[in-house]
């Protein structure tokens, strides 16, 4: 029998150490963190499919966690709708939002696809920000109640952990399968050779407009999580700020692997979580992380330790195949 | 009178003042081998690029199989049935030489929008391709990825490509350049190899290879056509000579 592999052995860790963490952690307060990281990875997890999939570097990618949160609070809480028609409601109007967003962000590629989609985001923030009579302004917008699905109290910090998990595992598995398919090998395929793309008969723009709506429409899941978490959302959530440290954890962590983005996503909200309590300028050791992980590892944390890893075990296969005496006989001269 | 597979019609374009290509009219029949001969800087790969839809034309008309692509996408233009290979060669380096043919191959299928199914389970697909590297004698590195293999190997690999779609119009931009002796002759086996139903295009600078290859040879020079007839008729022109010696 084969022994099981590497990878399959560290993924079976990795999955059982984040369904034990409510037992492994003593306090409340590391589960919520916990759930902050789960709601960061699945939006570091559809940016990635733009960033490291279709090489489109987006700096709005806050626009649909805000606009979904916003809309599932404004529904819920101000509108009254229930929770199911809310969320159903917050996801698709967020991804038709993405699609609107992806057909004027896509007119430019590079730098251009950048910058319009730093200004989409931005004015969104100053509809939010302004138009306070609708998003309650500069004060943000309240008032919703976590719902009860299927009867679990997602007001328990730990229920509420592996409602958000269960949403990671299904983002991770959909968005795994995208990757593998057609359509995502061939959005690989626009990132690395567009032109040659074209001539194989692939409509370059339709696979990127199609992949930045399914991007959208996982940012719009993370939204409506981070609405029940916080049960708040301000202007803050649709910033730059946001967008800037989502891009930090998929390039940290490993842009083009499912991995790296949620490594990304757990080191970014521990840092901002938990090390702020105890350094008042955590955003200077950020900085500091990030300036070391792009010194040796520019590739990301995923991809570079696996790069250190595989070296360090072919090493001692190596200095042992030197030490081995040769096979072959020198001739007898 | 048959349908021509390309009809160009007074077909310019200015790369701002510059003529890049001034008022070429062809007209190339069905199972035909046109060569297209001319100094660096004559228009050459702007009027390929211009038929295969990467650049629009200031002016004129492009017929493929009767179809107006005019103003058709590059990507339209090879669903109609035309496949092409560049001069500077762009594959997907980082994957396997089996991956690249596979892509090309589900570029003209309704799979490409699948964004649910395994491609790595449509063993049909890995099938061909393994079958079409065979024809250009690649199946043996069909595993290695294309960043491990030579110049010549990834030339043959970007014809594979091409010769995977089924084309009825194929374009060959320099297909011999940067290739060694044996290379030349394992390419120009492959292009003999070429069905005669299939109307091939091809810029190369080899005269040898290319006069024996071709049926056609249109010369180019300054963006325009100079001269256009069979082998006999523009080897024994003097502009040919004029063109390629300056006197």
């Amino acid at each position: 029998m084969r022994a099981p592999s590497f990878n399959l052995l560290s993924s079976l860790t990795a999955i059982a150490a984040l369904l034990a963490l409510p037992w492994l952690v003593t306090s409340d307060y590391y589960v919520n963190i916990a759930s902050q990281v789960v709601i960061a990875a699945i939006l570091a997890l559809s940016l990635n499919l733009l960033i490291g999939f279709g090489g489109m570097i987006s700096l709005g990618h806050a626009a649909y966690l805000g606009v979904a949160a916003y809309l599932s609070i404004y529904l819920t809480a101000h509108a009254g709708f229930g929770h199911l028609a809310g969320a159903l409601i917050a996801i698709g109007a967020t991804t038709g939002l993405a699609m609107l967003f992806g057909y004027l962000a896509l007119r430019a590629s590079g730098l251009g696809f950048l910058m319009i989609t730093l200004a989409l985001g931005q004015i969104l923030w100053g509809v939010a920000y302004r138009w306070a009579s609708l998003t309650g302004g500069d004060n943000g917008l309240g008032g919703l109640k976590r719902p009860h699905p299927f009867g679990f109290n997602l007001m328990d910090p730990a229920v509420f952990y592996y409602f958000a998990l269960a949403f990671l595992g299904i983002a991770l598995w959909c968005i795994a399968r995208f990757v593998q398919s057609a359509l995502g090998q061939s959005l690989q395929g626009t990132r690395d050779q567009p032109r040659r793309m074209r001539a194989l008969g692939y409509n370059v723009w339709l696979i990127q407009w199609l992949s930045f709506v399914f991007a959208g429409f996982w940012g719009a899941v993370a939204g409506l999580l981070y609405a029940y978490y916080h049960q708040f959302v301000s202007p803050q959530t649709l910033h730059l700020t946001t967008s800037a440290e989502t891009l930090l954890m998929v390039i940290a962590g490993g842009s083009g692997t499912l991995l790296g983005p949620m490594v990304g996503a757990a080191l970014v909200v521990i840092l901002k979580n938990v090390v702020s309590a105890y350094i008042t300028r955590w955003l200077i050791l950020l900085g500091v992380i990030f300036v070391v992980i792009v010194l040796f590892m520019p590739e990301g944390l995923v991809p570079g330790i696996t790069r250190w890893v595989r070296s360090l075990s072919s090493r001692p296969r190596a200095d042992k195949a030197a030490d081995t005496p040769s096979v072959v006989k020198e001739p007898a001269q | 009178m048959t349908t021509p597979v390309l009809e160009v019609t007074g077909l310019s374009r200015f790369f701002g003042g510059l003529p890049a290509v001034r008022d070429v009219s062809m007209r190339i029949p069905a199972g035909e081998r046109r060569l297209l001969l001319g100094p660096n800087g004559a228009g050459k790969t702007t009027f390929f690029n211009l038929v295969a839809g990467d650049f629009q034309p200031s002016q004129g008309e492009i017929r493929i199989f009767g179809h107006n692509v005019t103003r058709k996408s590059a990507n339209q233009r090879t669903h109609l049935g035309m496949a092409r290979t560049h001069q500077i060669i762009t594959l997907l380096s980082k994957n396997t030489l089996l991956h690249n043919v596979v892509i090309s191959l589900v570029g003209l299928r309704q799979i490409r929008f699948n964004p649910w199914s395994d491609l790595r389970r449509q063993t049909q697909l890995w099938d061909q391709a393994r079958a079409t590297l065979a024809l250009v004698g690649l199946e043996d590195l069909a595993d290695r990825s294309v960043a491990e293999t030579s110049y010549g190997e990834r030339r043959r690999l970007e014809i594979a490509m091409a010769l995977a779609q089924k084309p009825k119009l194929l374009l060959l931009d320099e297909p011999l350049a940067g290739l060694s002796a044996d290379e030349r002759q394992d390419v120009q086996r492959l292009l003999q190899s070429v069905p005669r139903d299939v109307t091939v295009v091809m810029i190369e600078h080899d005269m040898d290879v290319a006069l024996a290859f071709a049926d056609v040879i249109t010369v180019m020079q300054h963006g325009q056509v100079v001269v256009e007839g069979s082998r006999a008729d523009v080897v024994a022109d003097p502009r040919t000579r004029e063109v390629y010696l300056g006197h």
